[in-house]
């Protein structure tokens, strides 16, 4: 049996020492980390694991003294601490952004929907221990378009759909103006016919040849469209396809747009809020920690 | 050997007395006719009209002596029936029966529709004496009935055809549900009193009434549609756990579903509303894009009927 007496009387070396103080530390730090948890003080746990960042944006301290980064002891516990901390944090959310939806895909991994309409979309992803929207940027930026659009009186798609339209319009006129070419042919044809038994006098070949390539010019237009019109009854139901989805992509737009002026007034408002997210929330909280002990 | 069923070998007398026992019997069957169109005609009780019904809708009059030169068809007598229970319900000014003597047959117009249907019972030919309430104008069969096997099926795409497509700019919506409301009316009193099993099918107002779509696989693009469309009349088409869902009322809630009341992969709809009087029916009457996008789909939004009978 070694002496434990013996043991703590021997001399202490600097080095030692500096390791007992380290690991004291990082003791305390997880000791203080597992009574927030036990205590549901969410401000202290995200303190913890960002001490930086949680003294810059909420204590608004301007001293940069470096701290040891003990939030590396609980990194593999991440998934676990996104999971506990998603509760407090959606419920907050829930009341600043009423129109956000959330779904945890895999343990404290969350993906944002937009409203609760048909078909709402994919908007990004929730970094719950950042407290940040990670926000889509295709979809992101189209309803960042349909704001700039709004003051115009345009929907995102308006040009296109305008543009499909002209295209179907232009196909039911060809399908429409059948008859009308039919007829056209019929009496190029005969043209043809006359021209062709015009009595070729060798003065007049150069007219009549320049005659018949007219009509030839005339009636293989009218071919061509005539081909154009057999195809167009399926290019116009593609461009209803066409017109639906992007009508569809308008409609979800607009119902975004318009949640956000709800809640926001304008973009530039909710871009602000975005920006100032993790202080806001974190100050939410200032207070609220260990309520349920203090009862 | 004498043998009573060999006139040849009968004396004179006999075959007399054969013969008037073979008229006997006809009349005898004239007689029971006669008493069973009493019944059919002035019985106030439903258990003896539907017994009256059931036995002429298979009734032989003619025998071999003895034969009937005015005689109605079978079907017919489901007319008589009908129009004699509905009066039983107090309903029996919502319809006339009509005779033509010239052909001695029946027809039936209901009066909140005017002149425009005439309507009589045809055979289903089915071996079960199961009969189709055909519509003479159009063709179309509204429903079928089975005294024997006690059913009535709705015809979902008839309904449609006459009533959303073909009565609807020729008549008020009000009179076009008095003359649905009329239907319901008669199937109820089969239900309630004979026990019918009754498929009123998308005139059934009852919210766990699930309306399946012709279609078991219905494409984004169809929902999408009624999206776009239902924006545009100010109604959100929302998401849903089980598809979507439209808030057309404080109190009247159309669901789009993947699943039917008993949890069946099937896509279909829900109409619930508090005091369950709205059936889809109703829904398709009142709002105009809905229509619009049922019967620009038709193909797969069809209402499914019982494809036993339709």
């Amino acid at each position: 049996m070694p002496n434990n007496n013996e043991e703590t009387n021997q001399e202490v070396t600097p080095g030692q020492a500096q390791l007992d103080s380290s690991l004291t530390q990082k003791i305390k730090y997880l000791q203080t980390l597992q009574s927030a948890l036990h205590e549901h003080d969410d401000r202290q746990i995200y303190e913890l694991i960002d001490k930086p960042r949680y003294d810059r944006e909420v204590k608004k301290s301007r001293s940069t003294t470096k701290t040891q980064n003990l939030a590396d002891l609980v990194a593999d516990d991440h998934e676990q601490l996104s999971h506990y901390l998603s509760e407090n944090l959606i419920d907050y959310l829930g009341k600043t952004y009423p129109f956000f939806y959330y779904d945890e895909v895999r343990n404290g991994e969350f993906d944002i929907y937009f409203g609760n309409w048909w078909d709402r979309r994919k908007f990004g992803k929730l970094d719950v221990l950042n407290v940040a929207f990670e926000f889509d940027e295709t979809e992101y930026g189209k309803l960042k378009r349909s704001f700039e659009l709004d003051a115009l009186n345009q929907r995102y798609n308006t040009d296109n759909i305008a543009e499909i339209s002209a295209n179907s319009a232009q196909l039911q006129k060809l399908i429409d103006g059948q008859d009308e070419r039919d007829h056209q042919k019929e009496t190029l044809r005969q043209q043809l016919k006359e021209v062709s038994q015009k009595s070729t006098l060798p003065w007049d070949s150069g007219k009549v040849k320049e005659e018949r390539q007219t009509i030839v010019d005339q009636l293989s237009k009218l071919a061509d469209d005539d081909e154009e019109a057999i195809n167009a009854n399926k290019k116009i139901k593609e461009n209803d396809e066409k017109i639906l989805s992007l009508s569809k992509e308008d409609t979800i737009l607009t119902y975004e747009k318009q949640s956000i002026q709800q809640r926001f007034e304008d973009f530039s408002h909710f871009e602000s809020h975005n920006q100032s997210l993790y202080t806001d929330y974190l100050t939410s909280l200032i207070g609220k920690g260990q309520v349920n002990v203090d009862d | 050997m004498i043998n009573e069923n060999d006139p040849s070998t009968l004396s004179t007398s006999g075959r007399l007395l054969s013969y008037n026992n073979a008229v006997k019997e006809g009349l005898k069957i004239g007689q029971q006719f006669t008493e069973l169109m009493d019944q059919l005609i002035n019985t106030k009780d439903p258990k003896e009209l539907v017994a009256a019904a059931q036995t002429l809708s298979v009734f032989e009059l003619d025998s071999d002596y003895v034969t009937f030169p005015h005689q109605y068809n079978n079907a017919d007598y489901y007319l008589v029936f009908m129009s004699r229970l509905l009066e039983l319900h107090d309903q029996g000014e919502a319809i006339t029966l009509d005779s033509h003597e010239d052909n001695q047959h029946l027809t039936q117009q209901i009066s909140a529709l005017g002149d425009l249907g005439v309507f009589a019972f045809v055979s289903a030919n089915d071996n079960t004496g199961g009969v189709y309430y055909q519509d003479k104008v159009t063709g179309e069969t509204l429903f079928y009935l089975n005294l024997k096997r006690r059913m009535m099926r709705i015809n979902s795409s008839a309904i449609t055809k006459l009533f959303i497509e073909t009565y609807a700019d020729k008549l008020e919506k009000e009179h076009l549900l008095s003359a649905t409301d009329l239907l319901i009316a008669f199937g109820q009193a089969l239900k309630t009193d004979f026990g019918f099993d009754v498929d009123f099918n998308l005139l059934d107002t009852s919210n766990n009434e699930f309306y399946a779509f012709q279609t078991s696989n219905l494409s984004g693009e169809i929902v999408d549609k009624l999206f776009v469309a239902a924006a545009s009349e100010n109604y959100m088409l929302k998401h849903d756990k089980d598809g979507a869902v439209l808030e057309l009322a404080p109190d009247l809630k159309l669901k789009i579903a993947s699943h039917n009341a008993t949890g069946g992969a099937a896509w279909g709809l829900y109409v619930s509303d508090e005091d369950q009087t709205v059936s889809w029916f109703k829904v398709l009457l009142e709002y105009p894009f809905l229509r619009k996008w049922y019967l620009e789909n038709i193909d797969d939004l069809q209402i499914r009927s019982d494809n036993l009978v339709f």
